[in-house]
């Protein structure tokens, strides 16, 4: 394998550094030192060369005809920054290397001074002693004060890694070029104005040369012309010319190759009216009429003065200044994006490369990142992307999104086998009042379904769910903690945007009400619940079983209103042929597809090693669309006027609401549909505060880094951080309790970190809420600041709070109290463990970032794992196909108890996504996970 | 190019170089600070074209422009600089090492600077590092043997009577030939067979449709994760091209774009040489069945390298980067030595440096079975696998991968960072940080640790301290945390 005419001995260490007595030694410069990083202190952070400034920054420098080399100006202008480096010796050396071999003057066979208008020069160049490396950007403004009409200058970014300004290279000099472009500009601009005054002044000479020699000529009655005569008429010679060579600079300035201005994103309009004015000059002849026509000369009438015809010596004059060189609006663009430049390029090396290849793999990501990205990282992607969007798809197709321009997968998952799969209820929110419009696209065969029979199952089940103390909600109470501990009940409440329903017959076991979550609580008697909710008692588990197959087979399936209008019928094996095809299409046909087979409930039932198995009490796939939030409807009505009356005055305290948690459930549960159905006639009659969308602004590093600090303190402060953590992740909503509004919210933005988003355009997260909840809140909002207010103004907003209670999680921040459903997974510990010795909050941060990246990985997969979605066979049963969901999840993902629910959730935050059209654009789903709740005190 | 150019001097001497395909060099210079005469060119190198792009005298008007402003030159002792030139008035880059020398017993400042037209930006900045490193290199070794040919040269001078002045300083250029004549085949092999920045995942393993379809499964996951332990850079040798091309592709896959571009393909007739600096590299076994590998050029490699042969399906790797870079640190000081203390121009040719000890005893087994075994690119292959081929799934699921990849290693530095306040204090809690990160597999530890390298050189070096310790001790003074 290896040569060995390359080998050069070195077995021990000695036998190399050892150098026999008798030969000279390798002198040190020729030779190279042993240890490149670990020598004398030196370390991967040190600065390798020791350099005098404290961080990188720009220098504009001049080549002055009068006095050489010089610096102008540095960014950011602070003394600081540079120290004692040598600005003056710097400057020499940078100019002293520029290549531009600008031919300004009479060139041979030209009557008049050529304007070259040369490209800029890129050179990167170091001064390894000083430890100063240099990008450096060589232009040439023009002066027609100048020796040869021309200024050099340089711009250069200035650092003490040699390595991130090639690494860099090609980023630096877009950047410059922009900024150099600019300048430029500017210089034309102020160039070409300064030739007009110079013609207006020379034709001001010239006309009063004129008339004077006039008048010689008239006083000249001798018939021959004196040498003063002789002199005038020279002169009126030289001004002559000098004008004709103006016109011709400013003809030259004015039509200047624009195709130069190529990627000058700053000066675009400029440079396009300059092409106008340009190509006016081309078509006059007088360039008078094109001076008055140029709108650069748009400036205040300019005195035309008596000038000699010959300039001054060049060492008598000042110099103008690069602002005077330059337009002031553009040298002011210019510091700005010079200061872009500084502030784009500043920092560590590691973390430009880093976030340059973060955001390329983002890019290959469309479908996943908006989970836990920075929106506002993904907006600038976002608006990456529309530049080079690809045309809209052509009409008679539904528009495909591309998944990084490549081909698309299927969603194999339909929405509504998610929504069972995480026993969720879909509720069609309409903020219509009083209407009772079922919009049915398609009512399949299966799906066929009266909507006055649905009505009416409605009213029944309404009357059946007025009040119960039999609540499941009661169970989960400390002393039934064993047991229920392993329930893994939820109920849920899904909202599909503009539900298009496809329902079934089957509605035999339950239909919801206009209040669903009361229905799947209250039950006054045994007689009186319907078969899934057996499942809250252990002697009703196995029919729990088989109730989720009959609900299967009569699901109702809701499908969000942005699916495409065609439901494609394919079958399973045209299927496999549309595979390849991309466009979305595809994958509501699929979905379609999915949906014709019993939509897939998973049966989760854990079994627990101890033996004891928990279902989900309620299993019903009726997810009806007539579940409204119009809870203004006919029966509501008497649910609010029992509430209005039969309150009772305990219940207003939110300390006892929440501490006293078994007399606070049963009077919660007693009363759930009336404060309900007041919050909710409350919340959509009221003017409630608009919610901002993006209450957390621009994402900074410093909000990064103080949101990682508060949950690193969260977690190493609360035993009970895991459970809450879990709820973020998996979708139910966490109302942070609290009086102090600054405490609420500094934990709210802690803790948004861990909030899965549901659009790129928002993340659901209220920092601080003070008026009563109201159920779309949870809708839109996943994480809720909500204020305690202990008068009893306040009261209504955790009466609010409490009617929800069993679906939400509450972390009391005054009491340190959290309720909340139990975790019992590995994924959470990994990502908050309060033992890291993690010491600062923006290393926490990226390292949640990168724990949540491989949790979106493993949601991706689980989404788009085809074989997990469609049945082996025609025969394979729901039953079978969920429990190889499960299996995939536990052997596949290796996750364990509630962690697959997190994946679950993520991957329908995806599924939905995905499906939506345009994407992000609508509202989430809400839920409601009907899961027993536990208090966590510290 | 501009014609503006001064005619040429009438001393440059000049190579021609005839290069089996396209070169994107244009030329190569030597050229040197004359205290009279300021920058003069020594000699020029050139490819052999039918085409002249670029006349001498514009050559020799570039070459002796890399020296503007050297007068100035303020360096460290023994620095060898490099400065870049991208002049679009010329249409050219220009990559200048500067470099002082003593020559003829005078102290002078002198520039080796390739010359490439504009339009091979992109192509060349990705090698830049694998250009000036060897030509660093070759730089290191000539300004030894242009001190000691003065020495030799005044002895025989004394001794033979004999006038050899004229030659004097010359005999760098063929040393200098040694190294630029490979450097404009490697750019020439490379403007034919670099990988492409977009790879097609159809193109590579990950397309099959099960794991194992093209290749052993344990094979694959052997490969990628010492593949990702040692920084991404690899070499792949077999006897069939195809086979071999499929795993750099898919190797290349779990490279930055940037880095594919620094990566070859193999060459279906006949084999490319070993180029050091590569990050992956195919390579066609003989007709005997091997390869012979440079062992001088894989240990001056920037960063270990892994050995896969997939006729046979094995996988080797070399020591992590803190012993790789030590061992090569040590390598080269013992060939500059080696050098010095050369007393003929035989024991001077390149790339037959016998070091004359009697004790030698090559260390040849630089390549080691994979020991740490890594849980991420098992799981990794594990998942994709269950992906439907042919669609963009598992493309973007190798992207979430690689981010995974990269933010755990941001992640670790700034976990180092925090822990040693910046290297002000030394890092004695990698196990915490195995734990805090969930790095306790070692392979993870390892991959993670490379791709941090790669982004923050010297963190290997930083972290286990003096390099001394050979792997196996390594992991034995990390089990006692």
């Amino acid at each position: 394998m290896i040569s060995a005419p390359d080998v050069v001995a070195f077995t021990k260490e000695e036998e190399y550094e050892e150098e026999p007595y008798n030969e000279p030694a390798l002198p040190e410069e020729y030779s190279v030192p042993l240890f490149p990083f670990a020598s004398q202190g030196a370390n991967p952070w040190s600065k390798l060369s020791g350099a005098k400034f404290s961080r990188d920054f720009i220098l504009i420098s001049e080549f002055s005809e009068q006095v050489g080399p010089q610096p102008l100006l540095t960014i950011p202008n602070d003394t600081k920054v540079f120290g004692t480096f040598d600005l003056n010796y710097f400057s020499l050396r940078i100019m002293s290397v520029d290549y531009q071999a600008s031919f300004v003057g009479h060139p041979p066979g030209s009557a008049y001074p050529k304007l070259n208008f040369v490209e800029d020069s890129k050179v990167v160049l170091g001064d390894s002693k000083e430890g100063a490396f240099a990008y450096v950007h060589h232009l040439t403004l023009y002066d027609l004060e100048a020796r040869g009409f021309v200024r050099p200058f340089c711009m250069a970014y200035i650092s003490a890694d040699q390595h991130k300004i090639m690494q860099q290279f090609q980023e630096l000099s877009a950047e410059f070029s922009k900024a150099s472009e600019c300048l430029k500009t500017g210089n034309r601009k102020a160039f070409a104005g300064e030739l007009e005054k110079k013609l207006k002044d020379l034709d001001y000479t010239r006309t009063v040369l004129h008339t004077e020699t006039e008048i010689q000529k008239k006083a000249n009655d001798k018939g021959f012309y004196s040498s003063q005569a002789i002199e005038k008429a020279n002169e009126l010679a030289s001004v002559e010319k000098s004008i004709i060579e103006h016109q011709d600079l400013l003809k030259q300035i004015r039509s200047y190759p624009h195709r130069k201005s190529k990627g000058s994103a700053l000066c675009s309009a400029e440079t396009q009216h300059a092409q106008d004015q340009a190509d006016q000059v081309a078509t006059t002849s007088n360039p008078d009429e094109s001076a008055d026509a140029d709108l650069y000369t748009r400036r205040p009438a300019y005195t035309p003065k008596l000038i000699k015809a010959k300039s001054t010596k060049c060492f008598d004059k000042k110099l103008k200044t690069l602002e005077e060189l330059c337009d002031t609006e553009y040298f002011t663009q210019t510091l700005a994006q010079l200061s872009h430049i500084e502030h784009m390029f500043r920092g560590d090396l590691c973390y430009l490369l880093t976030s340059q290849i973060d955001r390329a793999l983002l890019k290959q990501q469309h479908i996943t990142n908006f989970l836990f990205e920075d929106f506002v990282e993904v907006d600038d992607r976002m608006v990456e992307k529309q530049e080079s969007a690809p045309p809209k798809p052509s009409p008679g197709r539904p528009p495909s999104r591309s998944l990084d321009e490549c081909p698309i997968p299927q969603v194999f998952v339909s929405v509504g086998s998610y929504k069972s799969s995480v026993e969720s209820v879909p509720i069609k929110m309409e903020q219509e009042l009083g209407d009772e419009e079922y919009k049915e696209v398609e009512v399949t065969e299966l799906s066929s379904f009266d909507p006055q029979e649905n009505l009416d199952c409605l009213d029944m089940d309404m009357k059946g769910s007025i009040s119960s103390g039999e609540s499941i909600e009661v169970l989960g109470t400390e002393k039934s903690t064993s047991v229920l501990s392993k329930s893994d009940s939820q109920a849920s409440l899904t909202v599909p945007l503009s539900p298009q329903v496809v329902r079934s017959k089957a509605v035999s076991h339950r239909t919801i009400s206009e209040d669903s979550i009361e229905v799947l609580s209250t039950c006054p008697s045994e007689a009186l619940i319907p078969d899934d909710f057996k499942a809250s008692y252990p002697s009703a588990i196995n029919e729990e079983e088989s109730s989720y197959a009959d609900d299967s087979e009569g699901a109702i399936h809701f499908q969000a209103s942005i699916s495409p209008p065609e439901l494609g019928e394919a079958e399973e094996g045209s299927l496999e042929n549309t595979l390849s095809q991309t466009d979305s299409s595809c994958c509501i046909g699929k979905e379609s597809d999915s949906l014709r087979v019993p939509l897939s409930t998973p049966a989760h039932t854990h079994s627990d090693p101890d033996g004891v198995v928990s279902s989900p009490p309620q299993r019903y796939r009726q997810k009806d669309q007539g579940f409204h939030v119009d809870f203004a409807g006919e029966n509501a009505s008497p649910s609010r006027d029992n509430s209005s009356e039969g309150f009772p005055a305990f219940e207003l305290d939110p300390s006892r609401l929440l501490a006293s948690r078994d007399v606070s459930k049963t009077s919660l549960d007693n009363y759930s549909d009336t404060t309900s159905n007041m919050s909710s006639i409350a919340s959509t009659s009221s003017d409630r505060t608009p919610s901002s969308a993006h209450p957390t602004g621009p994402s900074s590093e410093r909000h990064k880094k103080r949101a990682g600090q508060n949950a690193l303190k969260f977690i190493r402060q609360y035993p009970f951080a895991h459970p809450a953590i879990y709820s973020l992740l998996s979708g139910r909503t966490l109302v942070v309790l609290g009086e102090d509004e600054a405490i609420v919210r500094k934990l709210v933005t802690a803790l948004s970190i861990f909030v899965p988003n549901h659009s790129r355009h928002a993340k659901p997260v209220k920092h601080w809420v003070s008026s009563p909840l109201h159920i779309t809140d949870f809708q839109k909002w996943k994480l809720i600041g909500l204020q305690r207010v202990t008068s009893p103004a306040g009261a209504g907003t955790l009466h609010t709070l409490s009617r929800y209670s069993r679906y939400t999680s509450i972390l009391d921040l005054d009491s340190k109290t959290l309720r909340c459903p139990l975790y019992r997974g590995a994924l959470v510990p990994r990502l908050a463990d309060h033992r890291t010795h993690i010491k600062r909050g923006s290393t926490y941060y990226l390292h949640v970032q990168s724990v949540l990246t491989q949790l979106c990985s493993k949601a991706f997969l689980y989404t788009f794992c085809h074989h997990l979605h469609l049945p082996a066979h025609d025969r394979e049963t729901e039953e079978l196909l969920a429990s190889r969901r499960a299996s995939f999840l536990k052997l596949n993902l290796g996750l364990v108890n509630e962690d697959m629910k997190v994946v679950q959730y993520l991957a329908e935050l995806l599924k939905l996504h995905y499906v939506q059209e345009p994407p992000g654009t609508g509202h989430p789903t809400l839920r409601f996970d009907y899961v027993p709740s536990f208090l966590y005190k510290i | 190019m501009s014609n503006l150019c001064p005619p040429p001097s009438p001393a440059v001497a000049k190579t021609e170089i005839a290069l089996s395909g396209e070169s994107p060099l244009l030329a190569a210079t030597f050229a040197y600070w004359d205290n009279i005469l300021g920058p003069r060119v020594r000699h020029i190198w050139a490819p052999k074209t039918e085409q002249l792009l670029l006349s001498d005298g514009e050559i020799t008007f570039l070459a002796n422009h890399t020296l503007n402003g050297e007068i100035l030159r303020n360096a460290e002792s023994g620095a060898i600089d490099v400065k870049f030139f991208v002049l679009s008035e010329k249409g050219v880059i220009i990559v200048s090492l500067i470099f002082d020398g003593n020559w003829n017993g005078d102290r002078s400042t002198y520039g080796l600077s390739i010359i490439l037209p504009q339009t091979e930006l992109s192509f060349y900045l990705p090698l830049h590092r694998v250009c000036v490193d060897r030509l660093t290199h070759i730089i290191r070794k000539g300004r030894i043997w242009m001190h000691k040919e003065r020495q030799e040269n005044v002895q025989k001078i004394v001794l033979e009577g004999t006038e050899r002045m004229e030659d004097q300083g010359q005999s760098i250029i063929p040393m200098l030939t040694g190294e630029v004549i490979p450097v404009m085949e490697l750019l020439s092999s490379m403007k034919s067979h670099s990988v492409p920045e977009e790879i097609d995942i159809a193109d590579t393993v990950l397309n099959d449709d099960d794991i194992g379809d093209s290749c052993h499964e344990g094979f694959l996951l052997n490969a990628i994760s010492s593949h990702l332990q040692t920084c991404g850079c690899s070499v792949v040798v077999g006897s069939s091209a195809e086979k071999v091309n499929k795993i750099v592709r898919t190797l290349c896959l779990f490279l930055t774009p940037a880095e594919r571009k620094c990566s070859r393909l193999c060459e279906a007739e006949s084999s490319f040489k070993y180029e050091s600096g590569l990050f992956v590299q195919g390579l066609l076994k003989d007709s005997t069945g091997s390869f012979v590998l440079p062992f001088r050029q894989v240990m001056y490699a920037p960063y270990p390298t892994t050995h896969i042969d997939v006729d046979v399906n094995t996988v080797k790797q070399m020591p992590p980067c803190h012993e790789h870079i030590y061992n090569q640190r040590r390598y080269m000081r013992s060939e500059l030595t080696a050098f010095w203390r050369a007393t003929s121009e035989e024991d001077m040719a390149q790339d037959t440096i016998i070091y004359t000890d009697e004790s030698f005893t090559p260390d040849l087994n630089i390549f080691q079975d994979v020991l740490h075994r890594d849980t991420l690119v098992k799981a990794f292959l594990d998942q994709v696998f269950h992906l439907k081929p042919g669609l963009s799934l598992r493309s973007t699921f190798l992207a979430q991968f690689l981010l995974v990849l990269h933010r755990k290693a941001l992640t670790l530095i700034k976990y180092i960072e925090d822990d040693t306040q910046k290297g002000k204090k030394p890092f004695k809690s990698l196990r915490n940080l195995k734990i805090d990160l969930d790095l306790t597999a070692e392979g993870d530890l390892n991959i993670i640790m490379a791709l941090a390298e790669k982004i923050k050189p010297g963190l290997h070096s930083f972290i286990f301290g003096r390099p001394f310790y050979t792997s196996v001790q390594e992991r034995d003074v990390l089990m006692t945390f």
